[in-house]
């Protein structure tokens, strides 16, 4: 995907690296098809909003309300569909799509408009599309019994499995909209003259203004796209637990965009990169879902993850510092 | 001129939420009164036959119950807390914080004082962080009444609970030891490690395989967390079928057993790893019917929440609770007082034969 490796992500793939072989001299377990499996499967969620977020950040902006903007989208196109009796996977991420869609272009031009930080005004729209779900819509929760059947067959869908010791593993299908995501993000942002508008006003918005880069516009595209994503993330979550909570999701929002951070996305905008953002969400699933291999208690969990978080973004930015240096930019 | 046209529109907007906000609010004060008023005479009937306390009138007590999240366990405790207003007329209403942690349950808790009604029900999160509000608020006069937090049932005037937590565990216990005959590896879940009754019925469960199945065996000292979530218990299985492949059986003490089914069938473990898990029918008839879960435990949240908020004014109107009364709900029609417990006797097994009897 990328022609050099830059050196934030060959960090991170050497904090990956060295972690995964202090986990399986613990335990050789660890050493399994199904691990690569597991970890695709359990965060296939979270890649498709940290690319959306990705693309946010890029243009120098933040969005802390993906994750209300995709259990609106999946709620309530489920919602309908349960209503409804429609029983189609392409309905629910189009409707989920586009719910995510309006909800994205709703702040983009509230960002537009009042000219605040994007932090403020999606801090704001993430408790506002929550609480309208909520009182308007519906707040019920809805069991495997009451969903569409189609949503069952996705969320246990298989590419292809394999047997292990004691039944088998499969790749799900989750992954295929994970790498449609991934390359339409890529080929915006490296091929057309949005995405190149989009690292421009990143960068500085004003000499983007004076080439000819129109910031509204492009503002309005990114929120949107962002907001598409995380419909579609909905539906998959939703297909995953097998399970509608009108309280889910919403929460964890923060976890994704230091995933993005740790992906050596700058938070001032105009740099950032699909592979980084990707292997940021990795080192937190590897974390997370490693704990009971080396025979750590749920206890150690937050304290085990804040840490390695805490030394992940150390690292990331002492290595843009010694680059700094050698450019004689000093920062501080 | 645009700037000024804007404003005017935003605050005529304001104004009109406000008006609309509040006139809802009259009409429903406006419907809960005549229903009410309905309901009076015939409750007034019946407590003066009941009891010689004849101003215990229960419309004139406001009871709020506080639940620990929105989801379908809770949505049935408030179906109710219902049924509870229109059998009795007490004002009874139920607060939903928006997320599952004490400190939005605290924050409805002081709005309830500062509101002075008459008695606070609460199923904790955490019921050692709720302590000192609770203490706030009997101070200021309300009663409290708690469900499913016998660790703290001193600082409060009744703790109602569907039955005898060791039981329950054992009860856990005994239907995994004869799902998994008797013998191999099992892992034991919680909602979270704060969670006193997920913790007791864990412990005793454990305690209960360890006396009478020495064959059966805890791969960790400690349960695992799914932090109430199908998405925590579904990732916490992959992971312990993965360290532990040889595992035979789960037990999940919180409401989540699906998640470790979904987990199971992806493996293709269903029916052969066994699930015993505390269950919702609406959220695990399926797993039940399919196989993947073998035993579902549960007590009927609206019968205990329907108890509870009647215990609570029953204490608010000073008729008291004591061993024997009648809390008019199914399996709390005469609860076993001990201290400041109140016990029932409402545990409800679910097989893939009776699930389809329950519609909660």
């Amino acid at each position: 995907m990328t022609k050099k490796i830059d050196q934030f992500q060959k960090m991170l793939l050497i904090i990956i690296v060295i972690y995964s072989v202090f986990v399986s001299v613990k335990n050789p377990q660890f050493l399994q098809v199904q691990t690569v499996f597991d970890i695709v499967k359990t965060s296939s969620t979270t890649m498709i909003v940290a690319i959306g977020l990705l693309v946010v950040m890029i243009s120098g902006g933040i969005d802390v309300s993906f994750m209300a903007i995709a259990l609106f989208g999946s709620y309530t196109s489920l919602l309908v569909m349960i209503n409804t009796g429609i029983n189609s996977l392409v309905f629910a991420f189009a409707l989920s799509m586009l719910i995510g869609t309006c909800l994205g272009l709703v702040n983009a031009l509230l960002i537009n408009w009042l000219k605040l930080p994007p932090f403020i005004i999606t801090l704001g729209t993430q408790n506002l599309f929550h609480g309208i779900m909520t009182t308007f819509i519906s707040d019920k929760s809805f069991g495997s019994g009451v969903l569409p059947s189609c949503l069952h067959e996705f969320g246990q869908g298989t590419l292809f499995k394999v047997a292990t010791e004691n039944g088998s593993a499969g790749l799900t299908v989750s992954l295929i909209p994970v790498l449609l995501a991934g390359i339409a993000t890529y080929f915006v942002l490296r091929k057309t003259m949005i995405g190149r508008g989009i690292v421009a006003i990143g960068n500085d918005e004003e000499s983007a203004r004076r080439a000819g880069f129109n910031p509204f516009k492009i503002r309005l595209f990114v929120y949107a796209y962002s907001g598409a994503l995380a419909g579609m993330m909905g539906i998959i979550y939703a297909a995953q637990v097998n399970a509608l909570y009108p309280n889910k999701m919403v929460g964890d929002e923060l976890m994704v965009v230091a995933a993005v951070v740790i992906g050596g996305t700058k938070i001032t905008g105009g740099q950032g990169k699909i592979f980084g953002a990707v292997l940021g969400v990795l080192i937190i699933y590897l974390l997370n879902s490693t704990l009971i291999l080396i025979g750590l208690s749920s206890s150690w969990n937050n304290l085990f993850v804040g840490a390695i978080l805490v030394i992940a973004v150390a690292v990331t930015s002492y290595q843009e510092r010694v680059k700094n240096r050698s450019h004689l930019i000093f920062t501080e | 001129m645009k700037k000024k046209l804007v404003s005017v529109i935003l605050s005529v907007t304001m104004i009109a939420t406000l008006l609309v906000g509040c006139g809802t609010k009259t009409a429903d004060a406006g419907d809960t009164t005549t229903t009410t008023e309905k309901a009076e005479t015939t409750e007034a009937a019946d407590t003066a036959e009941s009891t010689e306390n004849v101003s215990a009138d229960p419309a004139d007590y406001k009871v709020v119950m506080i639940v620990k999240q929105s989801d379908s366990w809770f949505d049935d405790m408030a179906t109710g807390i219902d049924q509870l207003k229109k059998d009795t007329g007490l004002n009874v209403s139920v607060q939903v914080p928006e997320t599952g942690d004490a400190a939005s349950q605290i924050s409805i808790m002081e709005d309830l004082i500062a509101q002075d009604v008459d008695a606070i029900c609460v199923v904790p999160n955490d019921p050692n962080a709720l302590v000192p509000t609770i203490q706030k608020a009997r101070d200021a006069g309300i009663v409290v009444v708690t469900h499913e937090a016998p660790g703290t049932a001193d600082s409060v005037d009744l703790d109602i609970e569907a039955f005898v937590n060791e039981s329950f565990g054992q009860l856990f216990a005994e239907n995994l030891a004869k799902a998994m005959d008797g013998k191999g590896k099992y892992a034991g879940f919680v909602g979270g490690l704060t969670m006193e009754t997920h913790m007791a019925w864990y412990e005793a469960a454990v305690k209960y395989l360890e006396e009478n199945y020495p064959d059966m065996e805890n791969v960790a000292t400690e349960p695992y967390e799914d932090g109430n979530s199908v998405e925590g218990a579904h990732d916490k299985a992959l992971e312990v079928l993965k360290a532990y492949p040889d595992i035979a059986g789960f037990f999940d003490c919180s409401a989540q057993g699906g998640g470790i089914c979904e987990a199971l069938q992806e493996n293709d473990l269903a029916g052969t790893v066994k699930v015993v898990s505390l269950a919702l029918p609406s959220m695990s008839s399926t797993y039940l019917k399919d196989g993947s879960m073998s035993h579902g435990l549960c007590w009927r949240p609206a019968d205990a929440g329907y108890a509870a908020c009647y215990a609570a004014y029953l204490i608010a109107s000073g008729q008291g609770v004591e061993t024997g009364t009648d809390l008019k709900a199914t399996g709390y029609d005469s609860v076993e007082l001990e201290g400041n417990i109140g016990y029932g006797n409402a545990p409800l097994e679910f097989t893939a034969d009776n699930i389809d009897d329950y519609n909660f």
